[in-house]
């Protein structure tokens, strides 16, 4: 009896860890689903085959974000601005926008807009992925875009693959389900150019939230060619914040910041690029306060972490808003094709965020030298990702 | 003294523990910063565990008032920057606002304490429930308005800086990095161990102390010679509530300068690890705490500069997996009785009930 209360106080502890991580705002690569059915409470809208509107300022498009708020600055607002942006131009209503209070509420607020016959439904962020599978395979006869879900890993029989076999083929079995995807290593080039540029001791570092990411290894391996293209002497130092935890990896800026100087501190990096979301946040800050550079990921940092601003050289950036627009645009037209849908430099979709308040320091040389990439890019005369792209194992340590 | 160097490494085994401790000697000095600021928040959270079980009082809500405020404080500054502005009063980047927003973060710590002090004492709820309701509730609730109130994610009223102790002092051979690891530090990370020292005295040599840890072991005696158990149970719950407020207002204005959803990940709890690891008594909590966070940090040292010679060879071929998981294996290894039995306080977690005056 004695011992009891310590051990029972530490169990409930750890139960609740258990349902914080999971619930936690984080690419859900761990998403091996729940034995049974990862689509339970999935279900088709009513009335027959959804017809869509002839006339275009007649369609509605709803926004479901990730869990957050919807002017984070991030990918929630870029993802609304650019449905709000479609919106505009096609002359039809606002769309509304539904912001979860925790991951359990992502396919909920899908099934909201589904069950109010909505003609496009866009969920914004790689937590959504599951759900709007689930809701996508459920409602083969309306749009679905989901931003940075692509490519979509589906089952045979089309519903999302939590074992990453991939066996279905999204783009018939779902064919009105638009997961966006995006070519990280493109950006990750860009911002090694102008890390490897600004670097004076040309040592670079980079860090990431959790070995689980592809994108997020991607991003690396773009930042390591870059910054060997600027100066093929420059050393470039990789460091994972966790193998395991999501939580960490991406929602823990005290974490990340400890981490990120410790990084500093051993390595002697002069610029860093972090590439683990909140987290990250705090990696901005450990270089801040170690007067280095940091370099942002996503979006312009600049303006979503303020806190950094001072030392955040530039982002590597994914055009979310260009992206959303555009495919809503496409679709409304008649031309978008479902499946994985692929933004690169030939389309706008990554790019380099401006350097804001370093503006000044910036070598006069560098924006030239970035457009020149970013044009050969466009191109495709510019590899960007080493022959085994995604592999960890071609990152240095 | 070559010839014992050239022996040891003769012996494989102590040849690698030879390296391990050049190793250590090597690259602790410039992590120990790095390691007291992670165990801050553990270390406080785990104090505020000890001043509440030492008497009696099973307190699972320490997560849950961290993240209150963490919250409150970050949010009051945000309110309090425009008015009272951003001029430096003090060291440290001490502002008004900043003062007056860590004191609004302790308060709210107070208030969600005597929530579980009622709860638990004078409703004598289930205290594991009581704690438990205080974390859902908060995580919920901080969430929840962060979505609402913040959605142009302002700035606080900014972090307190860190002290940067002169390079004669860290200098200093042999002691300079432990005294580099104390001074160079924000002011709640330098409080720490001040706080632990002092209650480390107090509970085991001052007048609160013996009453405390009486109500804990056996409040009916205690009773018996005067003392009044739930007047000493609500006081050393609220300054436990003192304690976590402050580990929380660590993560938002010190470590960083913002508030995320669940941003204390789990903190809390493995506070409360470290109060059973360090046997309830302040000076044992925080020494688990360091030992949490330095290994933590040492399995990232080995990440960043892995050593040479066999000892790296050894370290690197282990998974990366096995480094994340050091602190808990630490805690399940001195758990299981390595160290000898952790026994809790008596009465700890159990509802006092006056014996009815009829």
């Amino acid at each position: 009896m004695r011992t009891r209360f310590p051990g029972l106080a530490l169990l409930v502890g750890l139960a609740i860890i258990a349902s914080a991580c999971t619930s936690a705002s984080s690419p859900s690569a761990s998403a091996a689903p729940s034995a049974a059915n990862p689509c339970a409470g999935a279900t088709a809208h009513s009335g027959g085959t959804h017809v869509f509107p002839t006339d275009k300022t007649k369609w509605k498009i709803g926004v479901t974000t990730d869990v957050g708020t919807v002017n984070d600055k991030n990918f929630n607002e870029y993802t609304f601005n650019g449905a709000k942006q479609a919106a505009a131009a096609l002359g039809a209503a606002v769309p509304p926008v539904v912001v979860p209070k925790d991951a359990s509420e992502l396919a909920k607020n899908i099934q909201g807009f589904v069950n109010q016959n909505f003609d496009i439904i866009v969920t914004a962020g790689f937590n959504n992925g599951q759900a709007t599978t689930c809701a996508a395979h459920a409602n083969p006869d309306i749009w679905f875009i989901g931003v940075d879900q692509g490519p979509p890993c589906v089952t045979p029989d089309g519903q999302p693959d939590g074992a990453f076999k991939c066996a279905g083929d999204a783009k018939t079995l779902l064919p009105k389900y638009v997961a966006i995807s995006f070519q990280e290593d493109q950006a990750g080039y860009l911002a090694g150019m102008a890390a490897a540029t600004m670097s004076k001791s040309g040592t670079l570092g980079a860090i990431g939230g959790i070995t689980l990411c592809g994108p997020c290894v991607r991003y690396i391996q773009g930042f390591q060619l870059g910054a060997q293209k600027v100066n093929p002497n420059s050393v470039l130092k990789v460091a994972w914040v966790t193998t395991s935890d999501f939580t960490k990896a991406f929602n823990d800026p005290t974490t990340g910041k400890n981490f990120g100087a410790q990084f500093i501190t051993q390595n002697k990096p002069d610029v860093l690029f972090q590439v683990a979301g909140k987290t990250g946040n705090g990696i901005l800050d450990a270089a801040c306060d170690a007067s280095i550079l940091g370099i942002g990921v996503d979006v312009d940092q600049a303006l979503s972490y303020p806190n950094a601003a001072k030392c955040t050289l530039t982002s590597a950036e994914k055009k979310l808003l260009l992206a959303t627009s555009t495919d809503i645009a496409n679709i409304v037209a008649g031309t978008q094709k479902g499946g994985d849908d692929h933004w690169d430099a030939k389309r706008d979709g990554i790019g380099y965020s401006p350097f804001h308040d370093l503006e000044s320091k910036i070598p006069s040389g560098l924006k030239a030298q970035l457009d020149a990439a970013f044009a050969a890019m466009k191109a495709g005369t510019l590899k960007t990702c080493p022959d085994k792209c995604g592999d960890i194992s071609t990152l240095p340590k | 003294m070559d010839g014992l160097i050239n022996a040891l490494y003769s012996i494989p085994v102590a040849g690698v523990l030879f390296q391990l401790a050049g190793y250590l000697v090597n690259v602790v000095p410039d992590i120990s910063p790095l390691i007291l600021q992670a165990a801050t928040p553990i270390a406080l959270a785990a104090l505020c565990g000890v001043m509440c079980e030492r008497a009696g009082v099973v307190n699972i809500g320490i997560e849950g008032i961290m993240i209150t405020a963490a919250f409150v404080g970050w949010y009051s500054g945000v309110l309090l920057v425009p008015v009272l502005g951003t001029t430096a009063i003090g060291p440290f980047g001490m502002s008004l606002a900043l003062v007056v927003a860590l004191g609004v973060a302790l308060a709210s710590g107070v208030v969600i304490s005597a929530l579980h002090a009622w709860l638990s004492i004078s409703v004598r709820a289930d205290q594991i429930i009581s704690g438990t309701i205080i974390n859902i509730a908060a995580f919920g609730l901080t969430g929840y308005l962060n979505n609402l109130i913040a959605k142009t994610s302002p700035n606080g009223a900014g972090a307190f800086t860190q002290f940067r102790p002169p390079r004669e002092v860290t200098d200093i051979p042999v002691i300079g990095w432990i005294l580099n690891m104390f001074l160079n530090q924000g002011p709640i990370a330098m409080s720490v161990i001040v706080l632990v020292v002092i209650f480390q005295i107090l509970l085991f040599r001052s007048r609160w102390g013996l009453r405390s840890r009486a109500v804990g072991e056996h409040p009916r005696a205690a009773e018996t010679v005067g003392i009044d158990v739930i007047r000493v149970r609500y006081r050393n719950v609220l300054i436990g509530g003192v304690f976590a407020a402050l580990g929380g207002a660590y993560l938002s204005m010190e470590a960083t300068n913002s508030f995320q959803q669940g941003m204390t990940t789990g903190r809390g709890f493995i506070g409360l690890a470290a109060m059973i690891v360090g046997r309830w008594s302040p000076v044992g909590a925080f020494g688990a705490a360091l030992l949490f966070s330095s290994s933590t940090a040492l399995g990232n040292s080995i990440k960043f500069s892995p050593p040479s010679g066999d000892l790296g060879t050894i370290l690197t071929s282990l998974p990366d997996q096995v480094y994340d998981a050091l602190p808990y294996l630490v805690t399940i290894v001195i758990l299981a009785g390595v160290v000898g039995r952790s026994i809790p306080p008596a009465a700890d977690g159990q509802a006092y009930e006056r014996e009815a005056a009829t």
